[in-house]
């Protein structure tokens, strides 16, 4: 049914795909722990690739006429799921810098306490 | 007041406000004498860490802008740290009058209240606000009362002290942008003693209020979701 280039140039990008996520992990520009969201969707990409029969039984399944519709309404939702997941990890590394900037002013204050104790002692020497 | 065994911070948040900060920390010196003060200096943009240097003002100096929130909740850190008994939050830009800390502290001390807010709107004296930022405040009071069971009814002062038990929660959790009325949802929920307690408050001496017409909308529509978001918890408790 989906002729056999399209289906390998979607395999290739495929490869492309996870090509460029191990080399980022290698260079250590993405940490493991998010990475696992960006290979499960790159596997759910090839398990489709491969099987495409798969898209038209989803598609007939949600009531979508033609399965590239249903392709692109898939990908939507996944892109939606992915943004939520980077919107609670800015939230909680929003939440860290708060707290680190309030320690780092509160320990500022106590060094600068001290500075003046110890040079207000030194002066009286 | 000075007595030795109850201790009060004065929180002092300031952004931008070189051209009131002197004044409110001199007012404040005057008018509640026998308390301890610390200026939060929130990233500000302007000279305000210079006058507090050259005052030799006691001040926490944020290396970048946290928002009122995360300022705040500096200022309870460094009460819990020192052992406060009692803090009371007093505007940098000179609009909250030092004279009544004096009687917050009296409604603290006596365990009338473990929070109590500075409201405009009892004797309606003083400075009032534009009639659209008052149709939102009533607006919150009216879903603060509905939810959580208790009527304050200048829900967006930030003339307010807490005792020690509310120190030690806001130093854990206090809300970001906008804190106001989510702090009183909070102390709700940690089952707080709430009490109002008129105030005359001043216009802003110099400067601009951080709150714009726009940003109000937002406001409205953050504290809405944070009631909420409680809702099933605020309900189990108050039914």
């Amino acid at each position: 049914m989906v002729p056999k280039l399209l289906q390998t140039s979607a395999l290739v990008g495929i490869v492309f795909y996870f090509a460029a996520i191990y080399y980022l992990l290698r260079k250590k520009t993405l940490a493991l722990k998010y990475t696992l969201m960006w290979i499960l969707a790159g596997l759910l990409m090839a398990v489709t690739a491969m099987f495409p029969g798969i898209l038209t039984r989803f598609a007939g399944l949600v009531g979508i006429s033609t399965p590239s519709n249903a392709l692109f309404a898939a990908i939507l939702f996944a892109i939606l799921l992915i943004l939520i997941a980077l919107t609670s990890i800015i939230s909680s590394l929003n939440d860290k810098t708060t707290k680190l900037v309030q320690s780092i002013a509160i320990l500022e204050k106590r060094v600068r306490d001290l500075e003046n104790a110890g040079g207000a002692s030194r002066s009286d020497n | 007041m000075s007595k030795s065994n109850c201790r009060i911070l004065v929180i002092v948040p300031a952004c931008n406000e070189e051209r009131n900060i002197e004044r409110v920390i001199n007012d404040l010196r005057s008018q509640a004498p026998g308390t301890d003060y610390i200026i939060i200096n929130d990233g500000s943009t302007d000279n305000t860490l210079g006058v507090c240097r050259r005052s030799h003002f006691n001040y926490l100096d944020l290396p970048v802008n946290l928002g009122i929130g995360g300022g705040m909740q500096a200022g309870y850190r460094y009460a819990r740290e020192h052992d406060y008994d009692i803090a009371i939050q007093l505007d940098g830009d000179g609009q909250h009058d030092p004279s009544y800390i004096k009687e917050m502290v009296t409604v603290l001390k006596d365990k009338r209240a473990d929070v109590v807010i500075g409201s405009r709107f009892i004797e309606g004296q003083g400075f009032q606000s534009s009639w659209t930022r008052r149709l939102g405040i009533t607006f919150l009071s009216r879903l603060i009362r509905l939810c959580c069971g208790v009527n304050i009814r200048d829900v967006t002062s930030g003339y307010r002290g807490v005792n020690r038990r509310f120190i030690d929660i806001y130093a854990d959790e206090y809300a970001q942008d906008y804190p106001e009325p989510e702090a009183i949802i909070c102390a709700a929920l940690h089952g707080a003693v709430i009490t109002e307690m008129p105030v005359v408050m001043r216009h802003r001496a110099e400067g601009l209020s951080s709150i714009s017409a726009w940003r109000s909308i937002y406001y409205m529509i953050k504290v809405s979701l944070a009631i909420l978001i409680h809702w099933p918890v605020l309900r189990k408790r108050y039914n």
